[in-house]
């Protein structure tokens, strides 16, 4: 799944092309140290940032990449225009966000920290105009005392129409991120489950540690590491572990977990959420680091990973400290600075000072040191400085000042110098340095074990939230844990690994622990140093410590308050860097301390996720599943134009040559129906075997109708009322044997009329042997209409069938044989009003079927007909369908009141007889008809008493179905009317707001064509 | 007037393109088979006729049907669970009269429904089956958690799916049989080609043995 270097070449304008040709000669990593870190020096990449080109490595991210290249102004900020660069070497990142590749692959707000250099990367800095380096949007800064928290809701209050026209357009366009593509999405995504016992979430020393004591004792193990590489912190801070440097032990350990089977490692994959049942989500970046991806490979894929237990060792995010200027390009976190040095080989700076209040900070001065830069100044607020230092001090003759950074002083290409306030006497000192290493101390990664509203707790020791209760089954080690060192976090790993893998019944030993140093950990917390200039919380939504102190005077105390009304931590990075220096700042300035003022509710996504790995392969054609029927693609022969009905697709109309619209094509197969023979698909009605001793007193139950007392060998039409005495669905139900009904729905309710029968079967009647099956994709069913239909059925049924009205009445049903030997299932039942049998065969013969039944009907001119001729058919005849069953409607309000039978007990019985169920004024279905003969009627006009304004008072009801029958000549349709069934020859007033129409209709029987009936029964 | 043809028509029809699909190689990593000419009967116990269904089952089969989610192979049928007190017969269509010679033997204990055109049987295989399947199917198909005989009563793409494990093919990898709604075949023929395109592909059709 993973691979270096599939990289092929994207289309590039000439000019781009041109520069990053020239890139590849002249060296242009003026910050690139002489050592390998874990890039690969044979392996150069050429890439462009803002149209300049530049080179990397292989193992390169665009971050360190820039960072070799000298850059340090990468972004501009969300609100006042910033010149920013890059703060942190993880996913945490909240400045360096640009918008990757060009043209429909555009990608705003990438983190430069996560994005993998490949050749020929594209990649431009987003929000400033004209350019990066001289934007004119940051005149907002001068701006600044009025864009504080809250802005929004002073300022642009009134007048409200201006919002949306005026106000929010132009907040938008100077404010903001990346723009995304504005083609659709050239790539693929798709989603895959995966399974194991226990799932460890980050490849540090704690989960390495974790996966190897759950791998060896014989778990199935997943190990996610959002990564390119495992390793975690070791990858930068190294160490000694077992005797061995680090990163040997890093190969070895890997090389063992690749070795067990029951083992899968996972890289390039961060897990973003946790939900129930054990089921955590995880987004795999297969082809970000590429160009293109392969032909046939994803983009990115959507892991749902269910796990019987899991090990969160998603380690700890170094905080920020708020003082003023600590956004200036160049202002690092203390452990990015290590990662660039360290692991890409890239120097962030030539002359650094470092700003720490911890232990774990003052590593930066030696990795620095021995990188061959120069350490300007340490500055730590702590009085003494922590005696394992002393040695470092001495050695590189360290500069430490007792003190805070107050000010930081620089432009566009970043820090200059900084200024430093003496701890004791307050006086302050300026200090020349191109980059300011920070470190504020370590938050461990509470937010997946805080998924499921688990509160943190708050530890003294090390001034960070830790987890509580985490959901059930994850387990939490390491760093993630409040484990800092680097010992502790192997021990705690192994442990938690081991537990988890015994609880999933594992047998095998998990093995010993490996061992590090548990070097201490002290820290006096820092949170903000006061003094003038902006003092940034939330580097990506441009939140101050002034912004959270203004909340807090205007009564925003809360931290679920604080966060709405300044937007901090809603930016895409989540508050990973910024929440917890927030709430301490709320938590000053109220009083309170930091547990009192608690954290805001943790949400999925943990990282930011693209919509299209949500979608995966559901999209565009492949949206949703479809259906075809059995003679599907026999009509897409006969060039028939398809509707999407639910997920099935039918044969709307067969368009023939000369045909200038549908109407024509339509009008052309009633037509034909009503003057010869028809034929039409409809298998997509739903069909259930409802077999069983009792199957009669069952749908004597679903149905209004009795079906116990129907005889074999006949059809019924059945009406299904909800519990409630609406109407559910209708359809015809034949009996073909004593105990076997074949009951039919309509292709809309389908699915949940049969989840209502095992409803009915399972729980309100267990006591009835009665089975059911949806049979509706076994059976191929054609309805055959019109006056020829029996001349057409006697071509293909055996000579010894009898189809005479004696041999085969009205409403019968029985097998019959074809000619060719296929038996077939023939019902005489009509929903044109003509005479029509429907004929049904197993799914395999549709096709055949379809063509047999062109053979057998060419004397007659037969015509294959779609749902709109079945529609129209339907209401010149009067049968109600999905518009009139439309789920407020009585058997009654449909006419069909009388079916209710009175000697039996059914579903709905007793609740259609409430008083408003029987009001008299209900609205029932009539025909509608304009008086005007040419005019077009139209679905959803609403009926109102002529001479009346239309209003809701006056309203009557509306129409729910129109066709242009061309049987009458004239649009005509069916609708719900009050009182309807007695205003038979009003004319009514049609009002239809929506199309601007007004005109009168005549309310009329709702059958319009052979209202005896006689056609059918012919 | 002659007799007419009754040709029969695959739901796969069109969707299924015998031969190599995806990523090209010496070895397809997935093989997809649609299984043609099936028979399926589901049998249904009657109101407390569990038993006696099972009874004639074993006297028809051989064998008695699984009383819990699996496939029992029989010598001319496999039975194969599809919820309580219920099962499928899967074997391949003989001469007509297949369902009534079954009906005849289930006769008054159990409702039977013929399938054999409801469903369409998709067979996955080859080393790359498992991580195809992974992205349409949602269960843990591990030789721990999905042993050979097992089955399962599942969705794919909202729609329901019988899964089942048979023997291992000829290249030793697992093979799954799916039985998918006839209707929803060439939609879903599409979602499981296109999971497995990026392993190579080998398509064919075989009629039922």
């Amino acid at each position: 799944m993973s691979g270096y270097s599939r990289s092929e070449p994207l289309a590039r304008t000439a000019r781009e092309e041109a520069n990053i040709r020239t890139a590849v000669t002249s060296a242009s990593q003026s910050h690139r140290l002489p050592g390998d870190g874990m890039i690969d020096r044979r392996s150069p990449l050429r890439f462009s940032f803002d149209g300049k080109a530049m080179t990397g490595f292989v193992g390169d991210t665009l971050a360190s990449a820039l960072v070799a290249n000298g850059v340090k102004l990468v972004a501009r900020s969300f609100k006042y225009h910033r010149p920013r660069g890059i703060v942190t070497a993880g996913s945490e990142e909240p400045s360096a966000l640009v918008e990757m590749r060009t043209g429909a692959r555009r990608e705003p707000n990438t983190r430069a920290t996560t994005q993998e250099l490949y050749d020929g990367l594209i990649a431009n800095s987003q929000n400033r105009w004209p350019s990066l380096r001289h934007d004119l949007m940051s005149i907002n800064q001068l701006f600044a005392p009025i864009f504080v928290a809250g802005f929004y809701y002073k300022t642009f209050m009134w007048p409200a129409k201006f919002w949306e026209s005026i106000y929010e357009p132009m907040i938008r366009r100077a404010a903001g991120l990346g723009k995304s593509a504005e083609l659709p999405d050239p790539d693929h995504y798709d989603k895959a489950w995966a399974h194991c016992d226990v799932l460890v979430v980050g490849g540090g020393p704690a989960g390495l540690s974790a996966a190897l004591a759950a791998g060896r004792a014989g778990s199935r193990v997943i190990l996610v590491e959002e990564d390119t590489l495992l390793g975690g912190r070791l990858l930068s801070d190294g160490g000694e572990i077992d005797g061995m440097d680090a990163r040997e032990w890093l190969r070895s350990t890997t090389r063992e977990l690749v070795s067990l089977p029951n083992v899968r490692i996972m890289t390039r994959t961060a897990l973003f959420g946790v939900y129930d049942g054990g089921t955590y989500a995880a987004l795999e970046r297969v082809s970000d680091n590429v160009a293109m991806p392969d032909r046939h490979q994803v983009r990115q894929r959507l892991w749902r990973i269910v796990a019987r237990r899991s090990v969160v060792t998603a380690g700890a995010i170094e905080r920020p400290i708020v003082f003023p200027g600590n956004d200036r390009p160049g202002v690092m976190m203390a452990s990015a600075v290590r990662t660039y040095v360290n692991r890409f080989a890239a120097l962030p700076g030539k002359r650094l000072a470092l700003f720490t209040n911890n232990d774990d900070g003052w590593r930066t001065a030696e990795t620095i040191q021995r990188a061959g830069a120069h350490i300007v100044a340490v500055i730590d607020p702590r009085r003494e400085v922590p005696a394992q230092h002393r040695r470092l001090v001495d050695t590189y003759d360290l500069r430490v000042l007792a003190g805070v950074v107050s000010d930081v002083k620089g432009g566009v290409d970043g820090v200059r110098s900084i200024v430093v306030t003496n701890n004791r006497n307050g006086q302050t000192q300026r200090i020349e340095a191109d980059c300011l290493a920070v470190s504020g101390g370590w938050n461990p990664n509470v937010g997946l074990s805080c998924f499921h509203r688990g509160k943190p707790i708050w530890r003294e020791d090390i001034a960070a939230f830790v987890p509580g209760g985490a959901p059930e089954g994850m387990a939490t080690a390491g760093a993630a844990n409040g484990e800092l060192s680097l010992g502790a976090c192997l021990r705690d790993g192994h442990s938690a690994g081991a537990k988890a893998a015994a609880e999933c019944g594992a047998a095998g030993k998990p093995g010993e622990a490996s061992k590090a140093d548990e070097e201490g950990y002290g820290i006096a917390p820092l949170w903000h140093v006061k003094g003038k200039g902006k003092a940034f919380v939330d580097f990506q939504h441009d939140v101050t410590a002034s912004d959270v102190t203004l909340a807090q005077r205007e009564g925003f105390e809360s931290v679920e308050h604080l966060k709405r009304y300044t937007t901090l931590g809603m930016a895409t990075d989540q508050g990973k860097t910024s929440n917890i220096n927030g709430l301490a700042i709320m938590a000053e300035a109220t009083g309170r301390t930091i547990p009192e003022t608690g954290t805001t509710i943790y949400r999925p996504p943990y990282a930011p996720v693209a919509i299209g790995a949500f979608a995966g392969h559901h999209r565009e054609e492949n949206f949703h599943a479809w259906r075809l029927t059995p003679s599907h693609h026999w009509a897409a022969k006969q060039g028939a134009v398809f509707v999407d009905t639910g997920l099935w697709k039918r044969a709307q109309w067969y368009p023939r040559a000369g045909e200038k619209d549908w109407l024509e094509s339509v009008s052309r197969e009633v037509l034909a129906v009503r003057n010869g023979v028809g034929f039409c698909d409809v298998s997509t009605l739903g069909k259930v075997d409802v077999r069983g001793a009792d199957a009669g007193v069952f749908l004597d139950r679903v149905y209004i109708n009795a079906f116990s007392s129907l005889a074999v060998g006949k059809a019924r039409y059945g009406l299904m009322l909800r519990e409630d005495g609406i109407v559910m669905d209708d359809g015809t139900t034949s009996r073909l044997a004593e105990d076997h009904y074949f009951l039919t729905t309509t292709t809309a309710k389908a699915g949940p009329v049969m989840q209502h029968l095992e409803f009915c079967r399972q729980i309100l009647f267990p006591d009835l042997d009665v089975q059911l099956t949806s049979a509706t994709d076994q059976w191929a069913q054609f309805s055959i209409a019109g006056p020829n239909t029996r001349k057409l059925l006697q071509a293909l049924v055996d000579p010894s069938e009898d189809l005479t009205n004696e041999g085969f009445p009205f409403m019968g049903v029985r097998e019959v044989k074809l000619r060719g030997g296929v038996i077939a299932r023939l019902f005489r039942i009509s929903f044109s009003g003509e005479m029509a049998f429907e004929i049904s065969v197993p799914a395999r013969y549709g096709a055949a079927m379809a063509e047999n039944l062109m053979i057998a009907g060419k004397p007659y001119g037969v015509t294959p007909y779609g749902t709109e001729a079945l529609g129209v058919m339907r209401i010149e005849k009067g049968h109600v369908a999905g518009p009139e069953l439309n789920g407020t409607t009585t058997a009654d309000d449909l006419g069909l009141g009388k079916m209710m039978s009175k000697k039996k007990d059914f579903i709905g019985r007793v609740m259609a007889g409430r008083e408003a169920l029987v009001a008299p004024n209900r609205q029932v279905v009539v025909g509608v008809k304009p008086t005007d003969k040419a005019r077009r009627l139209r679905s959803g006009a609403h009926v109102v008493p002529r001479g009346e304004i239309p209003g809701p008072k006056t309203d009557q009801g509306y129409v729910t179905s129109v066709c242009f029958s061309p049987v009458l000549d004239q649009w005509i349709g069916l609708g719900l009317v009050e009182r309807g069934r007695e205003r038979i020859g009003e004319i009514v007033r049609i009002h239809d707001p929506l199309r601007s129409e007004d005109y009168e209709a005549e309310i009329c029987s709702p059958v319009f064509y052979d209202p005896e009936g006689v056609r059918q029964r012919g | 007037m002659a007799d007419f043809s009754w040709n029969t028509q695959s739901a796969l029809e069109k969707a299924l393109v015998p031969g190599r699909h995806g990523v090209a190689g010496t070895q397809a990593g997935v093989t997809l088979e649609e299984v043609r000419d099936i028979s399926l009967v589901q049998v249904m116990a009657r109101r407390g006729r569990a038993a006696e269904t099972a009874k004639a089952a074993k006297k028809l089969f051989g064998i008695e049907p699984p009383r819990a989610p699996g496939a029992a192979v029989a010598r001319n049928a496999t039975l194969i669970w599809s919820g309580p007190d219920q099962f499928i017969v899967f074997s391949a269509r003989q001469a007509d009269g297949q369902f009534a010679k079954v009906s005849k033997a289930f006769a008054g204990i159990a409702s039977l429904s013929d399938q054999s055109d409801g469903r369409c049987l998709i067979r996955i295989g080859g080393p790359r089956a498992r991580q195809a399947l992974a992205k349409f199917c949602s269960l843990d198909l591990d030789d721990k958690a999905f042993p050979l005989g097992a089955a399962a009563t599942t969705s794919i793409d909202h729609t329901a799916m019988n899964i089942w494990r048979g023997a291992d093919g000829t290249d030793g990898h697992a093979v799954f049989n799916m039985l998918v709604f006839t209707s929803f075949a060439d939609s879903l023929w599409h979602t499981i080609l296109d999971s497995s395109l990026e392993y190579g592909v080998q398509a064919s059709s075989a009629h039922a043995a």
